[in-house]
């Protein structure tokens, strides 16, 4: 007999994913991703003039905004032949750095923590052997006896009050959760103190980009006027508070975040050898040092890994008319030279064509068309993409940084390196990445500073500004990489506006249905043997899906009018 | 007035996704107050889009906050009701599509410790919406009224 599992939504993500899984003897045997919500901004952009899509591209979502306004800026510039000044690279790269450290964080302690962390254990904590544990891990200062009895009461009060609020829809006692109560409660301490953590780090968005949320960027540079004097520019004090801003990012990380992720992953290595899925590996990279048009300059270097081969990088090219496709076999939608060939984004089509159930169903069609995401392909293989991709690339293109702390870290776990293909390899790539990054976000400002001294002060190059200097058509891509994963925007600019524009982002990759061949992509291949002990509580679907870091809020877009969690389980 | 929060103690926040048509309608109602000016000094305006947790630091710093959020609750679309939420589950269907959404977000900032007044003003949208930017004619004459009742309300206090 089997159960089929059907959640949805998946919960504690941006967006709206719904996961269909078969368990057969407390095993996942097959599984089914489908985003279950359209998304058309490509529609919007149409014929607006192509210096503006930016702000509209970075309305599609409310976490990673900022890397569609720079992949959106990215294409315009590579259409039109513009270089952007070395300033303007250093401050891209700055709100770059510190979208991926809060972003990361967030996503550890607020989304996805709660899969290893029981809540409601903790109140049976010792704060005194919690805070002995707390101080044997890290030098951060909140780590008395009185902080941590002060914490469980206030999550006391809390829970009493009926009222669990984010922490309902928890499997509470579920036996898949392994950590004593001491451990549970120092991560829902941080869980705290993160959040609190985290609205200072997007100081630097508002520094920068004039605003937040949705900061400003601007096609040919940054929207900044810098002047270390005067009062209404990026002076001296507000250069000093990114300083400090970026020196407790470091501090949060290195003292918090590392610890606990190795804390609560020593209780967990099993899951170094599940959830491992597709073995091959994409990476866009970004953070030039040399320009954006030198991929060999970035600091997240660009490749492909294909069958977890770390000896050989594939070089990845976004204009080839051959590498990137999206496929619709199973998506709908409807191409005009028919549903079974695959289109680059320089070809792509948005026509939509749902053919599924009318709304509300018990199951998708799988043999058919069942999800509103469209399937990416690069070179026909299904690719992973995200952190755990990055940092593969990095570890296998010889990156010093992340060569040492990825050792570190299996070290300190020990586990092999194999342990890195699986959902535990992706939570601590992401761990690893953050602290990588938050090291490099000071040597942009450093750098940053240094020029300003040296009187360059130029964030902008206004050559191409003019429509009257473009040619009647270009075509231009912006890659870069999302906190979770590889995002690209390609543009297609006929008679000074745009023709069409297509967004291929990191969710699509990951949580794209099967192509027309049968492959499966990433989720759905990571779901197959993962285990579940309980069928009514899937709570090990969920760490695996979360340890990707589904956001599919610009994948597709958001309309359920309950908000619950439609958990069934079917049995045949 | 302000539209960028700088520690003043009411602060007017829109929330909504403009590329989803009258989902974009609690930003509307923040541009519409930023237009007509003439708002008490100690009052900022912050069109919050789709961002989430984000929200937190300008929410932090304010002793009162009024919320503006479309809601797909089945009435007329345009009409709109006054609320005064405490917990999640006080909340009209569906602010979402921008999914971490305001529920949790307000859940979060308690959790914090934080007890400033929360009012919110949910309008009532079509379900569902097509992906276009613009509000269709019904949801675009709430706003002026809208807005109204906010500007009433700010200077009552």
């Amino acid at each position: 007999m089997s159960n089929r599992i059907v959640i949805d939504p998946v919960t504690r993500i941006e967006g709206h994913l719904r996961i269909e899984a078969v368990v057969e003897n407390g095993v996942v045997k097959d599984a089914f991703s489908a985003g279950t919500m359209v998304r058309g901004i490509e529609k919007i952009l149409k014929g607006r003039d192509p210096r503006d899509a930016w702000a509209f591209t970075e309305r599609v979502c409310g976490v990673c905004t900022t890397v569609h306004a720079l992949a959106s800026c990215r294409c315009v510039e590579d259409a039109l032949g513009i270089t952007v000044p070395k300033n303007a690279e250093l401050v891209r790269n700055l709100m770059f750095c510190a979208q991926y450290v809060q972003d990361h964080v967030v996503h550890f302690y607020h989304l996805h923590a709660l899969d290893w962390v029981d809540v409601v254990s903790m109140l049976k904590a010792d704060p005194v052997a919690t805070s002995k544990l707390a101080q044997s891990l890290s030098p951060w200062p909140k780590s008395n006896p009185g902080h941590f009895a002060a914490v469980q009461q206030r999550l006391k009060k809390f829970v009493e009050s009926g009222q669990l609020g984010i922490f309902a829809n928890g499997y509470w006692g579920n036996k898949a959760y392994k950590l004593p109560p001491e451990v549970n409660l120092l991560a829902v301490s941080h869980y705290l103190d993160a959040l609190e953590w985290q609205k200072e780090i997007v100081k630097i968005h508002t520094i920068f980009g004039g605003k937040n949320p949705h900061p400003n960027y601007l096609v040919g540079g940054v929207p900044c006027s810098f002047n270390l004097e005067e009062v209404n520019a990026i002076n001296t004090e507000r250069l000093d508070f990114v300083g400090s801003l970026i020196k407790d990012a470091i501090e949060f990380v290195e003292q918090v975040y590392i610890p606990d992720l190795l804390a609560i992953a020593s209780f967990y290595k099993d899951w170094g050898a599940i959830g491992g899925g597709l073995q091959n590996y994409l990476a866009y990279g970004d953070l030039p040092t040399r320009g954006y048009n030198d991929p060999s300059s970035f600091l997240l270097p660009r490749g492909a890994i294909l069958n977890r081969n770390l000896n050989e990088i594939h070089e990845v090219n976004g204009k080839d008319l051959n590498e990137i496709k999206e496929y619709i076999s199973h998506s709908w939608y409807q191409y005009g030279g028919g549903d079974g060939v695959g289109l680059h984004p320089f070809k792509g089509e948005t026509e939509f064509n749902y053919t599924g159930p009318k709304p509300p169903y018990e199951h998708l069609d799988v043999e058919g068309k069942y999800s509103w995401l469209k399937t990416p392909r690069w070179k026909d293989h299904a690719m992973e993409v995200g952190p755990l991709s990055r940092m593969l690339v990095a570890y296998a293109k010889g990156n010093t940084d992340v060569k040492e702390l990825v050792g570190v870290v299996l070290k300190k776990l020990d586990v092999p390196i194999t342990a890195l293909f699986s959902t535990l390899g992706r939570t601590a790539a992401r761990g690893v990445e953050t602290q990588v990054v938050a090291h490099w976000m000071k040597g942009f400002y450093d750098d940053l500073i240094s020029n300003l001294k040296n009187g360059e002060r130029r964030t902008f190059n206004s050559s191409r500004w003019e429509p009257a200097t473009w040619p009647a058509t270009a075509e231009g891509v912006g890659m870069t990489e999302a906190p979770r994963g590889a995002l690209a925007h390609w543009i297609s600019i006929k008679d000074r506006a745009i023709d069409n524009y297509q967004l291929v982002v990191p969710s699509t990759w990951n949580a794209s249905p099967r192509d027309a061949k049968g492959q499966r992509s990433a989720y759905e291949e990571a779901l197959i043997g993962t285990p579940v002990s309980n069928v009514e509580q899937p709570l090990e679907i969920l760490r695996t899906i979360h340890s990707f870091d589904p956001c599919i809020a610009c994948a597709v877009h958001v309309y359920d009018p309950d908000g619950k969690q439609v958990h069934q389980v079917q049995f045949y | 007035m302000t539209i960028d929060p700088s520690g003043s103690s009411t602060l007017v926040l829109g929330i909504g996704n403009t590329l989803l048509g009258d989902e974009g309608v609690g930003v509307a109602v923040i541009d519409h107050l930023h237009a007509k000016g003439g708002l008490p000094a100690d009052v900022d305006l912050l069109d919050g889009g789709t961002g989430s947790m984000v929200l937190l630091e300008p929410m932090r710093k304010v002793r009162r906050m009024i919320l503006v959020d479309a809601t797909a609750d089945g009435s007329p679309p345009g009409t709109f009701q006054r609320l005064v939420p405490r917990f999640c589950t006080d909340f009209p269907p569906s602010l979402t599509a921008h999914d971490i959404g305001l529920r949790d977000l307000l859940d979060t900032f308690y959790l914090l410790g934080e007890t400033p007044e929360v009012v919110l003003y949910a309008i009532s949208i079509r379900f569902p919406q097509e992906i276009y930017f613009g509000l269709s004619a019904e949801v675009e004459a709430a706003v002026p009224i809208v807005a109204e009742r906010i500007r009433q309300e700010l200077y009552e206090a």
